[in-house]
């Protein structure tokens, strides 16, 4: 089982001390967090990254936290996405829900059960990787039968570009 | 005066309602910052006695932000405050340099607000006899307009000059002739002709001028029809 330390965390809000209160918390607690204050710069720092979770902001000057989620999903497969806002409506919580967004959650909300969402959401990714591994090796599997290795590194090869 | 209850319909209850989303939103934001540094507050405590040293700057750096956003709460309120209490005498003598810079601070809590200031010229203070109430929605959507085409970046500044013996005029730059196709909206342009404000688009000074008569009292407002919307004439150039 992971433990915090190997979480690594986006965190994006435009309130620069709810950013810093709340990292400097994860960080404590033995996420490994990295903050934007704003929509681009977590775009930014994403393509950078390899997160296992971010945290988005929804309503943010400039690019918003609905469209953050929506190019983060497009960009990062594996990636889950809780929104943290101020400004909850149903109509929102329903769109970023469509977009892909693992939880919604309201401002202000409880550490431990931003906490729990954050594991939760961990959880969730890597399942979804062990079965998107576990679906590629029953593939190469079936295309490699009575194949030779280099019968096998062609099948490899052709399912990861079909999957392409 | 007392037809100009009646006034206060749908579109002003719209606009109370969209000010006061963005005052709990910014309450909401307080909160948060408060509530999560108090609780790094507690884990630091946490940490400190299990014998893991603290920095004592980091302890002042929480407490200095947990009264910074105490001061920042109490301001809100109290501009919510006021807010709540200007449809209390749907007419009264108000200051327009007060109404506007109430409406900039309540701008600044939308997400996509510029930083926009106030400039007067010298000589009386400008004062009218107006429904401050939709006057505010006036200037609050106007300026709304402006963020949402100019994006947060932008800087405003907003003028009030004396128009002859009739009234005020506010000046609204940063503005151009693609917003004049869709400003002012129904909504804006009924309530400024509810009271008497005209609204002038100019596509060559790129700016919105909004006059504003000394009193009220002078329209029979209710005869007035309302502006056709986004037929503000924007070919008209002032001098």
């Amino acid at each position: 089982m992971e433990t915090e330390n190997s979480i690594k965390i986006l965190l994006v809000d435009d309130e620069v001390k709810f950013l810093k209160a709340v990292s400097d918390r994860l960080s404590i607690k033995g996420f490994n967090v990295t903050t934007a204050s704003n929509g681009d710069d977590a775009i930014q720092a994403a393509s950078r990254g390899g997160f296992d979770v971010a945290v988005l902001d929804l309503q943010m000057p400039g690019t918003d936290g609905a469209q953050v989620l929506k190019i983060l999903k497009q960009n990062h497969k594996f990636i889950e996405i809780i929104m943290l806002t101020g400004h909850a409506t149903v109509d929102s919580a329903v769109e970023c829900t469509k977009l892909g967004a693992f939880k919604y959650l309201e401002k202000p909300c409880s550490f431990e059960k931003l906490v729990d969402a954050l594991k939760e959401a961990y959880q969730a990714r890597m399942q979804k990787k062990f079965e998107k591994n576990q679906k590629r090796m029953a593939a190469i599997q079936k295309l490699s039968m009575h194949q030779s290795p280099l019968g096998l590194l062609k099948a490899m090869a052709q399912y990861d570009d079909g999957e392409k | 005066m007392d037809k100009t209850k009646d006034w206060f319909g749908y579109d002003s209850l719209a606009f109370f309602g969209k000010v006061n989303a963005s005052i709990s939103h910014e309450l909401k934001n307080v909160m948060a910052i408060i509530s999560e540094t108090s609780g790094l507050l507690s884990d630091l405590s946490d940490l400190a006695s299990t014998g893991k040293p603290i920095a004592p700057d980091m302890l002042k750096s929480c407490t200095g932000s947990i009264m910074e956003e105490i001061q920042r709460g109490f301001a809100t309120i109290r501009q919510m405050n006021r807010f709540s209490h200007s449809v209390d005498n749907p007419v009264q003598s108000v200051n327009l340099l007060d109404v506007l810079e109430m409406v900039i601070a309540l701008s600044e809590y939308l997400s996509f607000s510029a930083k926009t200031n106030l400039r007067s010229g010298p000589g009386d203070a400008p004062v009218v006899l107006t429904c401050p109430f939709l006057l505010q929605a006036v200037v609050y959507q106007t300026l709304v307009f402006a963020y949402k085409h100019t994006g947060p970046e932008a800087e405003f500044t907003i003028f009030i000059q004396p128009l002859d013996d009739s009234g005020w005029r506010i000046i609204f730059p940063g503005f151009d002739v693609s917003m004049f196709q869709v400003f002012p909206d129904v909504a804006t342009a009924t309530m400024a002709n509810s009271i008497g404000v005209a609204i002038h688009c100019d596509s060559v000074t790129d700016r919105v001028e909004m006059d504003i008569p000394l009193s009220i009292e002078s329209i029979t407002a209710l005869d007035v029809s309302p502006e056709i919307p986004g037929t503000a004439k924007p070919s008209r150039s002032r001098a």
